[in-house]
């Protein structure tokens, strides 16, 4: 299931919440809209927690985590810890990273079995992240930007990475990691994707500006609804280059 | 590019154009003169006023050229468009004399004002002005027409539907009373009038739907009885005008059962006479109302006639009847797929669709790296889940109800520790301190944290004191070779340490002078030194430097006895060691008494001076640098009977 959704007006979604397939932090904002468009798509399959981060609310941005485990950055108070840790299962293991790169969701991207970090990140917090996360670690990057976690949106079933991608370093990042991957861009064209959505294994949530082709991308590519990865070069060939073009 | 023109300001008609123009200038220019003011002025308070007229004129008349459209720079269907409904010669006409007229006020104004500088009195002045303004005006009134006519093109302008002729576009045209609009009406949610009589569209209308994500525009045209383009009326034109520059697909509707009252040898005569428009278009017949008539139930002659349509290749026929809303969405997705498949064909071609081929691209994992399995994790629960509905009574209390419930938005806080994962659900709402005895708590949540600090230390004393850490390669011995080669290495560091501090302290002048190398003064032994590094023989030099050093204080010896003048010595001294260094040492004289022998004639060429002055001062007037205070106190405020502060000085 693809739904559009606006936290407080702002279309960046993957700023504001951390969706993974065991739980979901969401900031805590003015009001319960946000919270509540995940609580209507996910019931009670998986825990919604409402969180701060360092006392901000660009948790998003902020964290890293998959079905495992939970990486927040040294900012987090020992109260928001604490926090994290009751309202999570026991089984999602929490660590604090101390690293100097610290918005982790922009520079680490992963599924449950792979994540693509910023180059520059430290031997420790690498070691950290495969612990924790269960994953294997690339030093990546994604058309030349460091900050992978930004420009790249990954679930088990597929990703989408920043628009201006070549298909080389889509085939490269693909074989990496393991899952079909498509260029593509968030909100009316934004090429922050990673930030414009989030996603797991059943659901995203994309900002509300985006396009009707943009959200059918994202179903294909994500397999949500029984859409097929294929319709990407195939019905949906069409409709992608006369938006494009 | 701009397709539709709803923002054009009202045109108004001439009189009230010059209502608004004169009653400007009534209204932002001064209105008091008198006859006594100074003549500069009186002209310059017409001049004003005419400027300011022709000004207001000319600006306004420009806005109107800028504001309407100029046909080269819309696109051709536009341009097309505009000459069919208002006639390009005249829209062009219009604007151009409205542009003309704009030119005649700027002269009349130019003439007018140079006439104004030579005006001699008030009244002459005047009249100059009023001849200015009223030839202003009959020009204005002169325009009377393109005025009006400009006014209905903006009210029609800004009423055409917003077509954009470069998205995917299908066109629905044949002839009168064929299903055109209800076919449009049927497919999109434009509002068409549908009446049984031909030509109850008169003009193009829009209507927009979506396919396949994406938005299509149909147009609804009005019919077009067959006959040669030149007889062709206003309304026909409109749809040509569409079939031919619009890239779209074009849907030909067609009436088999002739309730329209034209027949069908009419119909396919009138597809062949403008089938030349349809070049490089994607085109459709569609046979309307087959629930009065199939293309099977027709006869021979007819259906021959049908055939010829379909004869050369491209041409699809489909059926549909709006009145029974039969095939319509067929037809319709087959114009969209058509068109879609026509127009990405030709992007293909161009080179702007290299910059999205990666968007297109499916990049799969080629061979699985590892063994290793990476199934998607999806919970059952996730597929036995209910989909939330909002109008169902059962649906699930989100946490938006609650908040809306108990006061909405800034009025509710939720309770964020109501969903922790504790042992005992009575323990969510404890209370527990952040700082206990100094100390802060969730330091100490691992009741054996102080034992395991213990242990780490003591296993890191443990490791220290065995060695682990030590280093090994300290106590190496060093070769004689590498000992060399480390002295030599300090010795260059060293040395180009010292020549980057000399070049810095360079470098570094800030706001000293740069002293020539020829002015720096060097000692005879540095000299010696130097010469000797750079192994030169200097016996010579040296021993003539001393001999000279020693004539000279052999000199200042016998001055020094001899007692004549300072300054007589210092002027030979100089003199005797060349022009080069004379300058610094020399007493400068006065330029005061330069030229005057004596005291006494200093005093005389005072005396003349002051009497020269003397004459100038007395021809002396104040002038406006002069300081000057006006009275203080003018009697006139303050004799007399008056009231305390009824008046007041300005």
């Amino acid at each position: 299931m693809a739904v559009r959704a606006q936290f407080e007006n702002s279309n960046e979604i993957g700023v504001f919440s951390t969706l993974t397939n065991s739980y979901s932090l969401v900031a805590v904002g003015a009001s319960e809209n946000f919270y509540s468009v995940l609580e209507a798509e996910l019931g009670d399959v998986i825990p919604i927690c409402h969180t701060t981060i360092g006392g901000t609310r660009i948790i998003g941005r902020l964290t890293a985590g998959n079905r495992r485990g939970l990486l927040v950055p040294t900012s987090t108070t020992d109260q928001e810890l604490q926090h994290l840790r009751n309202s999570l299962p026991d089984s999602v293991r929490i660590q604090r990273v101390e690293e100097r790169l610290s918005a982790l969701g922009n520079v680490i991207c992963c599924n449950d079995y792979v994540a693509l970090v910023h180059p520059d990140i430290e031997r420790e917090t690498e070691e950290l992240i495969s612990d924790v996360l269960g994953v294997e670690v690339f030093r990546q990057t994604i058309a030349d930007n460091v900050l992978v976690g930004s420009y790249c949106a990954l679930s088990n079933q597929g990703g989408i990475v920043h628009p201006k991608t070549s298909i080389q370093d889509q085939d490269e990042l693909s074989s990496l990691l393991q899952v079909p991957l498509v260029a593509g861009s968030i909100n009316r064209g934004s090429a922050v994707v990673g930030a414009g959505m989030v996603v797991n294994d059943w659901l995203a949530v994309a900002g509300l500006d985006t396009t009707a082709s943009e959200l059918s991308v994202v179903e294909s590519i994500f397999k949500l609804q029984d859409a097929q990865q294929g319709a990407i070069t195939g019905s949906l060939r069409d409709t992608l280059i006369e938006t494009y073009t | 590019m701009k397709v539709t023109w709803k923002d054009i300001g009202t045109v108004p008609n001439a009189n009230e154009f010059l209502d608004v123009v004169l009653n400007r200038t009534q209204r932002k220019t001064p209105t008091v003169i008198r006859p006594g003011f100074k003549i500069s002025r009186i002209r310059a308070f017409y001049m004003r006023k005419v400027r300011y007229t022709a000004d207001g004129f000319t600006e306004k008349l420009q806005d109107i050229v800028d504001s309407f459209p100029r046909l080269d720079d819309i696109h051709p269907f536009h341009q097309d468009l505009l000459n069919t409904l208002y006639d390009r010669d005249h829209y062009k006409i219009a604007l151009s004399q409205l542009s003309m007229a704009k030119h005649l006020i700027d002269q009349v104004s130019r003439d007018y004002v140079r006439l104004l500088k030579f005006g001699q009195s008030l009244f002459q002045c005047k009249q100059l002005k009023r001849a200015a303004m009223g030839r202003m005006a009959t020009i204005v009134k002169r325009l009377k027409d393109p005025l009006l006519y400009l006014e209905q093109v903006r009210q029609h302008l800004g009423r055409l539907p917003a077509i954009d002729p470069n998205t995917r576009t299908l066109v629905i045209c044949g002839y009168p009373n064929v299903g055109k609009s209800s076919f449009l009406k049927s497919i999109t949610r434009a509002d068409v009038d549908v009446q049984p009589y031909a030509f109850t569209t008169k003009s193009l209308y829009v209507g927009h739907f979506d396919y396949k994500y994406l938005r299509y525009q149909a147009i609804d045209t009005p019919g077009i009885l067959d006959h040669p383009l030149e007889e062709m009326n206003t309304i026909e034109m409109q749809s040509i005008t569409a079939i031919a520059h619009l890239r779209s697909c074009i849907l030909y509707f067609m009436d088999l059962s002739e309730q329209c009252g034209f027949s069908v040898e009419a119909q396919v005569h009138l597809y062949h006479s403008i089938k030349p428009l349809f070049a490089n278009k994607t085109v459709m017949v569609i046979i309307n109302k087959i629930d009065a008539m199939r293309p099977e139930d027709l006869d021979e002659n007819r259906r021959a006639m049908l055939d010829t349509i379909t004869a050369e290749g491209n041409v699809e026929i489909m059926q549909l009847s709006c009145h029974l809303e039969t095939n319509l969405m067929e037809v319709r997705n087959a114009a969209c797929e058509k068109l879609l498949a026509a127009r990405v064909e030709q992007k293909l071609k161009g080179t702007k669709v290299n910059d999205v081929l990666n968007k297109i691209h499916l990049a799969v994992p080629m061979v699985p790296r590892d063994g290793v399995d990476r199934s998607p994790f999806i919970p059952e629960a996730v597929k036995s889940m209910k989909k939330y509905d909002p109008n169902d009574p059962e649906r699930r209390k989100l946490s938006r109800d609650v908040e809306a419930e108990n006061g909405g938005a800034g009025v509710y806080n939720i309770n964020l520790r109501d969903k922790y994962m504790l042992e005992k659900d009575e323990w969510k709402n404890d209370i527990i301190p952040e700082l206990l005895d100094g100390k802060n708590v969730y330091d100490f949540l691992d009741p054996e944290i102080g034992s395991k600090l213990q242990a780490l230390e003591e296993e890191e004393e443990r490791l220290e004191a065995e060695g682990f850490y030590d280093s090994e390669d300290d106590d190496i011995f060093e070769t004689e070779e590498d000992a060399d080669i480390r002295m030599k290495a300090a010795w260059i560091r060293e040395k180009k340490k010292l020549i980057q501090n000399e070049n810095r302290s360079r470098k570094s002048l800030r706001n000293r002078a740069i002293i020539p190398r020829s002015k720096v003064r060097k000692t005879l032994s540095q000299m010696e030194a130097h010469l000797d590094s750079i192994h030169v023989d200097h016996t010579e030099v040296t021993e003539r430097a001393r001999g000279r050093a020693a004539e000279e204080k052999a000199y200042e010896a016998s001055i020094d006895e001899g007692g004549v003048d300072t300054i007589m010595r210092e002027a030979a001294r100089s003199r005797s060691r060349g022009p080069a260094e004379s300058t610094a040492n020399e007493i400068q004289s006065s330029r005061f008494d330069a030229g005057l022998g004596t005291k006494s004639l200093r005093a005389k060429a005072d005396r003349i001076e002051k009497m020269h002055r003397r004459e100038r001062n007395r021809l002396g007037r104040a002038g406006e640098a002069d300081r000057h205070v006006a009275d203080t106190k003018p009697k006139h405020l303050f004799a007399g009977k008056r009231g305390i502060g009824k008046t007041s000085r300005r």
